[in-house]
């Protein structure tokens, strides 16, 4: 790593970046060719075409449940992947701005556990009724509150956070919820399926996916990457430790609120769609930060798009590994996840 | 631009590091702030760049109190070379300089031509011309101070802090350190260890012993055999440079019999 440049010009950037749009598009084609169903490419092309058109441009030859899979059920899915893992991505870089350590994101840091369990209670105890078909995500947003303000707080003595206390804090916050989690699931009575419930929302899944889910969670992802995009500046310097980014001019309290309300409505609107998928805010940025360094204004764009790259490509992994059947695509990622974590303790111990 | 602090206490702790210190650094000076480890020299310092919260009407700056600033007016007015700076995530040096300039930045705004000139000109001036490519953190102590001192610079501010910028460097860097700083046209309050430096480059010197100022003064006016005495605890010989000019300070060890 000593000779590794980062990247610096702009051209370079943009094609490194345009390198990985085209791989998202490739991966996101063989994510949606590849099912119990088989399809021909080009069919899917057509499907897809007509439906994003809304017109009848091509003569449809093939079968109408077939488009009904394709459109319906593969398509959101693959969309979903995408934004889960590029938000999660995000919420890795808050995180890590905000406690200045790279073994920081929502995940290790019991963020996630935190809005699954508020996510569980929504559903389970009907909470947040009055919100409707939002109630999932209000309680998975206040979950993940309440558990950011409970692990920093923990993780944070004299105003530094330390990697150990940081680590130490994610792994009560993490128990605490996930028992909160088990404790409404079992005492719920919420039907025959509780261990399935009970997985799906501490493993992370991307089977529930459809295109309202799709609709909001876009959303929501488009304002907050919006909002934190005006304070790039603001992180860098923040990255420089609280004392000196406050000597340097940043208002370091007003960044950290964006920072805190950012990264936590952000997790528990992703919490909510796909349950708790671990390691990704860790992996994700640590690789792209060594290809184009820590500066936000660069960092971002490009977390976004291979955050969403290499979920999609874990999730298309979580289908076919034991094919019929398939995996929680938290298990996939937790098999890469864990080890990187491994050897990031063991890398920040060296220094 | 006239630094004021008036009656400042500081409590750490239940422990009273500082005990109403009252002091004043005026335009143009090259204040240095001397005194024995542990002596309250950094809180002071951390008090005045808000580190430290001080109390209100404690810390002024042209006549404003500190703690009625805004970080950008106040980083427009005060910059710091702090004695703590391990960064986690790496930076390219240029960018580590272009840091100094986010004061002076509108919202949003990215980085202009100007700034990178500025930037470059005083890595030049800290002897770091060649460097702006390289990783902060592959650079040696020395190297790293440099390079904060150039963005401390690049910050354009009326008046820097520093806190002991030249601990740890050798004997080379020490000076060059200072010597860039007398270049300026800046007002500069600075803890210093070593007190040769202290007397070579200081035109006031500010002495400080358990949490509060002992005496102000010009060098040879502080630094005297009886000060050395009474604050340090050592016994040593103050003579006048015959180049220099400069007082300098011998140490005398206790089991010295001719002396």
């Amino acid at each position: 790593m000593k000779n590794h440049k980062i990247i610096r010009g702009r051209g370079q950037y943009l094609a490194l970046m345009a390198s990985v749009c085209a791989l998202l598009l490739l991966a996101a084609g063989f994510s949606v060719s590849i099912g119990a169903v088989e399809t021909k490419p080009i069919d899917i092309l057509k499907i897809i075409i007509n439906k994003i058109s809304g017109g009848e441009w091509f003569v449809r030859t093939w079968e109408e449940n077939m488009e009904t899979i394709i459109w319906n059920i593969r398509f959101p899915r693959v969309i979903m992947s995408c934004i889960v893992g590029a938000g999660l991505s995000v919420c890795g870089v808050l995180m890590q701005a905000l406690t200045k350590n790279a073994l920081a994101d929502p995940y290790v840091l019991g963020i996630s556990s935190g809005a699954s369990a508020g996510a569980v209670a929504a559903i389970v105890l009907g909470w947040f009724g009055f919100m409707g078909g939002y109630s999932t995500i209000a309680g998975a947003v206040l979950g993940a509150a309440v558990s950011i303000i409970l692990s920093l707080n923990i993780a944070s003595y004299r105003r530094r956070i330390t990697s150990s206390r940081l680590v130490l804090a994610g792994i009560a916050t993490a128990a605490l919820f996930t028992a909160v989690t088990n404790l409404i699931i079992y005492g719920g009575n919420s039907g025959s399926d509780k261990t399935k419930t009970a997985q799906y929302w501490m493993v992370g899944s991307l089977s529930g996916a459809d295109w309202d889910k799709v609709k909001y969670v876009s959303i929501v992802f488009a304002l907050i990457i919006l909002l934190i995009m005006l304070f790039v500046n603001e992180l860098d310097v923040l990255l420089l430790g609280d004392d000196a980014a406050e000597s340097l001019g940043v208002n370091t309290g007003r960044i950290k609120l964006v920072i805190i309300l950012a990264a936590t409505a952000l997790t528990g609107v992703v919490v909510s769609v796909s349950g708790v998928i671990g390691f990704i805010g860790l992996v994700v940025p640590h690789i792209v930060r060594t290809f184009v360094g820590s500066k936000h204004k660069r960092l971002l764009p490009a977390v976004i798009l291979t955050g969403g790259l290499f979920t999609m490509l874990a999730d298309v992994v979580s289908r076919i590994i034991i094919a019929p059947e398939e995996l929680p695509i938290g298990i996939i990622s937790a098999f890469i996840g864990a080890p990187f974590f491994l050897y990031l303790i063991k890398k920040n111990r060296a220094k | 631009m006239q630094l004021s602090v008036k009656d400042l206490d500081y409590i750490i702790e239940g422990t009273k590091v500082l005990d109403a210190v009252s002091l004043c650094v005026e335009e143009g000076g090259f204040v240095g702030l001397i005194g024995p480890n542990g002596c309250g020299k950094s809180t002071l310092l951390k008090n005045i760049y808000k580190t430290y919260k001080p109390e209100r009407n404690a810390v002024f700056i042209s006549g404003k109190d500190v703690m009625e600033m805004p970080p950008k007016e106040m980083a427009g007015e005060v910059s710091v070379v702090a004695q703590e700076n391990n960064v986690e995530f790496d930076v390219e040096v240029l960018d580590m300089v272009m840091y100094g300039r986010y004061a002076h930045r509108r919202f949003l705004e990215g980085e202009k031509k100007e700034d990178i000139e500025l930037c470059r000109q005083f890595l030049r001036e800290v002897g770091m011309e060649g460097y702006e490519h390289r990783m902060y953190l592959s650079l040696s102590g020395g190297e790293k101070q440099r390079v904060l001192l150039a963005r401390a610079l690049t910050q354009q501010s009326r008046l820097i802090v520093l806190d002991e910028p030249t601990n740890h460097l050798d004997v080379r860097y020490q000076y060059l350190i200072m010597q860039t700083l007398k270049k300026q046209k800046i007002t500069v309050f600075s803890s210093i260890h070593d007190l040769n430096i202290a007397s070579m480059y200081c035109d006031k010197i500010i002495l400080m012993d358990r949490g509060r100022i002992v005496a102000v003064g010009r060098p040879e006016e502080i630094i005297t055999e009886k000060y050395m005495q009474e604050v340090f605890g050592v016994r040593s010989q103050i003579k006048v440079n015959e180049i220099t000019g400069k007082i300098q300070i011998y140490y005398l060890s206790d089991n010295c019999k001719d002396c």
